[in-house]
């Protein structure tokens, strides 16, 4: 009795920690649930990089990262996944379209010569300038005709790049290139050597937002390669918070019936089994939180459901208990028993929960992945709360003895020692029995 | 041996009963999934999630009738955008006790996945010229290769969770132990797919990415319950084997264990069903795919995997006479 007392006060302490964590530390929320933007980007291979190599995706990173972080929106997140994706987070974003050009634009400015070809038509060769050697763009005006023009700034290379390759063109047309388009091709009147340069929108000339759009990518600088998004999911702040406070909504009624649902139908040891609940919830989402754990809608429904896996192992041990009871056990036998032969059932069931969710979890898609990974501490958690929590207060609150008041189990009098069981069990053979 | 346990079920003597039961049950499954496969290329009516495709959502405090539809459609088609699947969900939220009911327009498109054809935008200034109080609430896109990959993932899932099922079970119990106990998921899975295939075929229901985890768990959990009736069984038969058939020990097994299959499935079905009436729109079928497959996992743990071992049983026991 002095280790149960022991126990008790271990779990009050542990319980209080969980309450501490859990008003304490802040519960990080899905997108799903907060409102934001996600997107999935490829690595595509080209011409000169046929392959995708992790530095290729590093570098891709830092350039994507560079870009969000222009976009001035607080908490966003870029992370690798696989081999050539990238997952971009973007909460709180009051226009997703804009955020989707900005990422998926490559800002390729490259700077080319005609060439005469050998059937004879013309063509443009790369002359080896490109958006790399800039130092910044803005958006100005032509002085001349009051049109919106990109004007450029190459740093030290590329101003020397630049002035000889407008030195060896002059009378000839230069072709600028942008994202593989050509923007416009001035002819070159004379050698300019200062380091300055200006793209004009070509015939119509640039719209605004056209030479805005140019002069960000430019300055948020190049993806080392070009990205495709293919997946997006992109949900307002209402849809989250309606789902966050339906989900609690849903989650308070369906617990309260489970609640009520145990008392009514295994009296004391439900309301036992109602406080391990309560205390299972507190150490689960100390743990989310502790991790921490993302959560998504997915993961709420997956910790709703490991909620029936925590109750499920309760009413095994509580079956098993009042068998014993019935048969005309002691108390503390009959207890230790229904939790010694509810063990191998709960352990094994779990068990392939367990492996569903480990499978979940490596294969399957971020949403799939949430929900894996909340059952899965869930059911393990449960493991504990049901049998440790709920076997220590059962021992403290009932003691020894033979069974007073069979009506404290759902029992009826003249149920005790009305049946009889197999066979005396031998503990250790029960526990892990396998069948020969 | 067993004569004063509460015998609540005559497994073993209606099995016959139980079979037909699950026959009804599977072979209409069977047979929706089979016409919507030679329909449609899939067992089920499968989303953008695995086809690959846009869906954009925005929601509209006025009433939307089939009319209003027709028009949204009419307009969306003279912007270029070509067959949209439109649809109307309602959504209630409930803050502070007060519940409010929301109605959802949902357009489906191609994938858009030509960046500068901005698709979103097009449906977007359509929708906000009819319904000028408009709201983007969602987009979803999935580029068609992703999707594929997807679907592929899935399908591994599924047979890799079974195999570390069945493996952990023949170590656990024994090889026909797994075999039954995968026999008995698979009716499960069977039952719920089915389901979901009528669902498509009358009401255009598609299934999702967050179905599969549906599945999953509904895979997990019909072993659950599974193997708590084995593990009475094996239990029992450990201690009585010898004063006892086999007959009569699955059958005090079955019903020993009855309370606790019911209780469990009541209990976990209350959370599923204050999930479904009270949660969100968005996870209503992954919700509907687990209340069916916990209904159906609950019966066919007591009433299908035992009987398949009484089955077995009797198939072995002629051999041995025979022999």
């Amino acid at each position: 009795m002095k280790n149960k007392k022991l126990l008790f006060w271990l779990i009050i302490l542990l319980v209080l920690g969980c309450i501490y964590v859990v008003t304490q530390k802040p519960t990080k929320l899905g997108l799903d649930l907060v409102g934001g933007s996600r997107l999935v980007l490829e690595a595509q291979t080209t011409s000169t990089i046929p392959k995708i190599t992790p530095d290729n995706m590093d570098s891709l990173k830092f350039a994507i990262e560079d870009r969000v972080n222009a976009m001035g929106v607080a908490e966003t997140v870029v992370q690798k996944e696989g081999d050539k994706r990238l997952i971009v987070e973007i909460p709180d974003v009051s226009d997703p379209e804009k955020a989707k050009e900005f990422l998926g634009e490559t800002a390729e400015l490259e700077f080319k010569r005609p060439v005469q070809n050998f059937d004879g038509t013309e063509g443009w060769v790369p002359t080896g300038l490109t958006g790399k050697d800039l130092k910044k763009a803005l958006v100005s005006t032509n002085s001349q005709n009051g049109e919106w023009v990109v004007s450029l700034e190459f740093n030290e290379v590329g101003t020397k790049k630049f002035g000889n390759l407008t030195k060896e063109l002059v009378g000839k047309q230069m072709a600028i290139f942008f994202n593989g388009e050509l923007t416009s091709a001035p002819v070159i009147q004379e050698p300019i050597l200062g380091g300055q340069a200006q793209i004009s929108g070509g015939k119509g000339g640039f719209e605004y937002e056209e030479a805005k759009k140019m002069v960000d990518l430019l300055n948020a600088g190049a993806l080392p390669v070009p990205a495709k998004i293919i997946e997006e999911n992109t949900v307002g702040p209402t849809l989250g918070a309606d789902s966050i406070s339906n989900s609690k909504f849903a989650g308070m009624i369906g617990l309260s019936f489970v609640m009520i649902f145990m008392i009514l139908y295994y009296r004391v040891p439900g309301l036992i089994a109602d406080i391990a609940l309560v205390i299972y919830s507190l150490i689960v989402f100390s743990i989310f939180k502790i991790i921490p754990v993302t959560l998504t809608l997915a993961g709420i429904a997956g910790f709703i459901l490991s909620i029936g896996m925590a109750v499920d192992a309760n009413i095994l041990i509580f079956e098993r208990t009042k068998e014993e009871l019935r048969v005309g056990r002691t108390l503390f036998t009959a207890i230790n028993l229904g939790f010694e032969r509810a063990f191998t059932s709960i352990f094994d069931s779990n068990m392939s929960t367990i492996i569903t969710c480990i499978i979940l979890y490596i294969l399957g898609t971020s949403v799939v992945k949430g929900f894996a990974l909340t059952l899965a501490i869930g059911t393990i958690v449960s493991m504990f709360s049901a049998i440790t929590v709920t076997k220590n207060f059962m021992h403290l609150l009932f003691g020894t003895g033979n069974l007073k008041h069979p009506e404290w189990f759902g029992l009826k009098a003249e149920e005790i020692n009305s049946a009889y069981v197999a066979d005396e069990t031998k503990r250790e053979n029960a526990k892990f029995g396998i069948l020969d | 041996m067993f004569s004063n346990a509460k015998k609540i079920i005559d497994i073993v003597k209606y099995r016959w009963i139980f079979l037909v039961i699950s026959i009804l049950l599977i072979v209409p499954s069977i047979g929706a999934m089979g016409y919507l496969t030679v329909k449609t290329g899939a067992p089920l009516l499968v989303g953008i999630d695995f086809t690959g495709g846009t869906i954009i959502q925005y929601s509209v405090d006025t009433k939307l009738s089939n009319v209003d539809i027709a028009n949204v459609r009419e307009k969306l088609s003279a912007e270029g955008i070509e067959n949209p699947v439109i649809q109307i969900l309602t959504t209630t939220s409930n803050k502070e006790g007060k519940s409010k009911s929301t109605e959802i327009i949902s357009i489906k498109t191609a994938f858009d996945g030509d960046k500068n054809s901005n698709k979103t935008n097009t449906v977007t200034n359509t929708i906000t010229s009819i319904y000028p109080e408009a709201k983007l609430v969602q987009v979803s896109s999935v580029g068609p290769t992703l999707g594929k990959e997807l679907m592929k993932n899935s399908i591994i899932a599924v047979l890799l969770a079974i195999v570390g099922i069945c493996a952990y079970l023949s170590l656990r119990f024994h090889f026909e132990y797994a075999m039954f106990a995968i026999f008995t998921l698979v009716h499960d899975v069977l039952f719920v797919l089915g389901v979901f295939a009528f669902l498509g075929i009358f009401y255009g229901v598609h299934v999702d990415a967050l179905f599969i985890s549906a599945v999953l768990t509904v895979l997990g959990f019909s072993v659950h319950d599974t193997i708590v009736v084995y593990d009475r069984i094996r239990e029992n038969l450990k201690f009585a084997s010898k004063s006892a058939t086999f007959d009569e020990v699955v059958d005090a097994s079955v019903n020993q264990t009855l309370t606790r299959s019911i209780n469990t499935s009541l209990t976990t079905l209350f959370t599923l069903l204050a999930l479904y009436f009270f949660g969100g729109v968005t996870t209503k079928d992954f919700v509907l795919a687990m209340i069916l497959g916990i209904s159906v996992g609950t019966y066919s743990s007591i009433f299908v995997a035992s009987v398949l071992l009484v089955f077995y049983n009797h198939v072995k026991e002629s051999k041995k006479v025979k022999a």
